[in-house]
């Protein structure tokens, strides 16, 4: 049997060709929301996967460092180890700094200080890509490769300059900012102390002058055996601290920071897909409006409905298919363009796959319904 | 022995009810007999389109009853709730125009129809290949209908009326796109076809230059038929009664 919609699509292939890039390109963008949301996702949970803690524990009625503010005393990491049940402790800090490139343009950054010489292995190996991790106490850094600073390169920071020993691959915050790693000792300094100015005006305020000895979290590892909830319950009986378990942390981090992101994401995803929606329906029904004669003459002629309707949702469906195709190509081509990261799953893609038939099909209902009702009458008499 | 092509008893339109009806066909009967080519001649708004419609079983009369063949395909109403099952059987179409599906070749053209009437691809292709060379345009069966003139496309649409071997053709002005002479040659052929391939073949026409190639002419006066026997003239030669 003659396949109408394959003759129909041969016979207009530039046409129709040049009309499913342009829807694709529509569903590319879709592909493309889909894919900054499980960027944000991931994100958001690097930093968590990373560090790998049990236990985070924080300022009491805070959410931690990545939600709130959070101050606590550096030696906490030392009373803690002391608890029954924690096996590794370390004191973390977190603060968002510029640093300038070669070009004087400033890099917006997540700085995270830990201890070199500490428990924890903060940054995992497989991140690393060149260099090695912090080793001394001042002046190092590592930085994420998204930052774009070479290993070796010495950037100022504070009153101070730091050498670039080690270059890490894909880690960001979960706002999406790329994070560098600096000694804890440095962070402290950088977020706690003051201007010479500012000192000498406290001193003759006669208030403290620093506050170097805060962090903003202590991370900890518990023994085997013992379960983080009820060893971080115990610890919440002491009243000036707060503890969350690792997927306490990661609900705070997915629920509070990026439940409305990605709400938007996922309303404008689904506008996205309406309007695609609607675009192949209106080029559907356009492309049968052209065809209206030959609709009227062939029903005339006695093609059965089935046939024609048949040819209207193949070419729709085709017109979705191919729509997709081009869709995917265009996202995985534009993607790394993308200042934030852009995460392109398969499922997903076979997910939206799915939609789009579905939209596609409810799109050729308005072919179908002008299909239904072109009159066979319409071919006689010119 | 005759052999009816077609038959129309009585036949009856009216369109609108009450005071607002409007008669347009008042009780029409004719027959084409296989193997005659009948002319369907009236003034414009007169009702041909109308009429043909019938014929066609596009549109369903008031009353009347309508034979293609031996079959009773309308008594006050369509034998087979299927109209255009009973088009695609009985019925060939040629129009003003061509009107081939321009995104199929001409040899897809004229199989369309036999291989929706289940017919193999095999079949279909032959016959269509039998009646394409028949109208000598078996060196164009894969050329797209654009790629052909206007004589040549109209000579296509000829093939796909007689694909299915149907009892009438029905041919509504097929000679308004061409010039006089591709449109006597297309009336010829038209001729030729109704006794090579017995079947009766109803043709609308304003051109009186072409009735002389008619074995019969169709007129309708005040919505009813009268039927003028053509075939005692002369190829050439007008029928005075016209």
């Amino acid at each position: 049997m003659i396949n109408l919609a394959n003759k129909d699509i041969r016979h207009t292939l530039s046409k129709f060709i040049v009309t499913a890039m342009g829807v694709g390109m529509l569903l590319g963008i879709v592909l493309i929301m889909i894919g900054v949301y499980r960027g944000m996702v991931d994100d958001a949970r690097i930093l968590l996967s990373d560090i790998q803690a049990d236990l985070w524990v924080v300022q009491q009625h805070t959410l931690g460092p990545f939600a709130e503010s959070s101050r606590l005393h550096q030696d906490l990491q030392d009373t803690l180890k002391s608890f029954d049940g924690i096996a590794q402790t370390a004191a973390l800090t977190f603060q968002n700094i510029q640093l300038f490139n070669r070009q004087n343009q400033a890099i917006r950054v997540l700085a995270v200080g830990v201890d070199p010489l500490g428990d924890f292995q903060i940054i995992p190996p497989h991140r690393l890509k060149a260099g090695r991790v912090l080793q001394a106490q001042h002046f190092e850094m590592v930085v994420t490769d998204k930052t774009g600073f070479q290993l070796g390169e010495r950037l100022s920071l504070g009153r101070d300059t730091y050498t670039v020993v080690g270059v890490t691959e894909g880690t960001v915050s979960s706002g999406g900012d790329p994070l560098v790693y600096i000694s804890l000792k440095d962070a402290q300094n950088v977020q706690f102390s003051y201007s010479n100015p500012r000192i000498r005006n406290d001193r003759a305020r006669g208030q403290p002058t620093q506050a170097t000895q805060l962090v903003n979290t202590v991370v900890a590892k518990v023994r085997p055996g013992y379960l983080p909830e009820k060893v971080g319950a115990h610890m919440n009986e002491w009243k000036h601290l707060t503890t969350y378990t690792h997927e306490q942390q990661t609900t705070i981090l997915s629920k509070n920071l990026i439940e409305r992101s990605s709400k938007q994401i996922g309303l404008f995803t689904a506008i996205l897909v309406l309007v695609s929606g609607i675009i192949i329906g209106l080029i559907i029904y356009t492309m049968t409006l052209e065809k209206m004669k030959e609709i009227s003459i062939m029903k005339l002629i006695g093609i059965p409905n089935r046939m024609v309707v048949q040819m209207i949702m193949q070419e729709t469906l085709m017109l979705g298919s191919i729509a997709f195709v081009f869709g995917n190509v265009f996202a995985h081509l534009i993607y790394i363009q993308f200042p934030k990261r852009v995460v392109l799953l398969w499922p997903d893609s076979i997910a939206l796959f799915f939609v789009i038939l579905f939209a596609s099909f409810l799109a050729s209902l308005f072919g179908v319904y002008k299909v239904m009702k072109a009159d066979p009458a319409a071919a006689i008499g010119g | 022995m005759k052999h009816s092509g077609i038959r129309v008893e009585n036949l009856m339109k009216q369109f609108g009810e009450g005071d607002n009806a409007v008669s347009v066909i008042k009780g029409a009967s004719f027959e084409v007999e296989k193997g005659e080519l009948a002319a369907l001649i009236a003034p414009s708004g007169a009702g041909k389109s109308t009429l043909l419609m019938m014929i066609g079983c596009v549109l369903e009369p008031s009353s009347g009853k309508i034979w293609l063949g031996d079959t009773l395909v309308y008594d006050n109403n369509w034998s087979k709730a299927d109209t255009r099952a009973l088009r695609r059987e009985k019925i060939g179409f040629i129009f003003q125009a061509h009107y081939l599906i321009p995104f199929l070749n001409v040899l897809e053209n004229v199989s369309l129809l036999p291989l929706t009437n289940k017919q193999s691809e095999e079949q279909a292709t032959q016959i269509s290949s039998e009646f394409l060379t028949y109208l000598g345009l078996e060196e164009k069966l894969h050329a797209m209908p654009s790629d052909l003139s206007g004589g040549q496309n109209q000579r296509v649409a000829i093939a796909r009326a007689l694909a299915t071997h149907p009892e009438i053709i029905l041919a509504d002005e097929p000679t308004a796109a061409l010039d006089i002479e591709r449109a006597h040659s297309v009336v010829k052929l038209l001729r030729d076809i109704a006794k090579s391939q017995k079947v009766a073949i109803i043709m609308v026409t304003h051109d009186e230059r072409l009735l002389t190639y008619c074995d019969k002419i169709l007129k309708i006066v005040a919505g009813k038929i009268e039927t003028i026997d053509n075939r005692d003239f002369e190829e050439g030669q007008n029928n005075p009664v016209i």
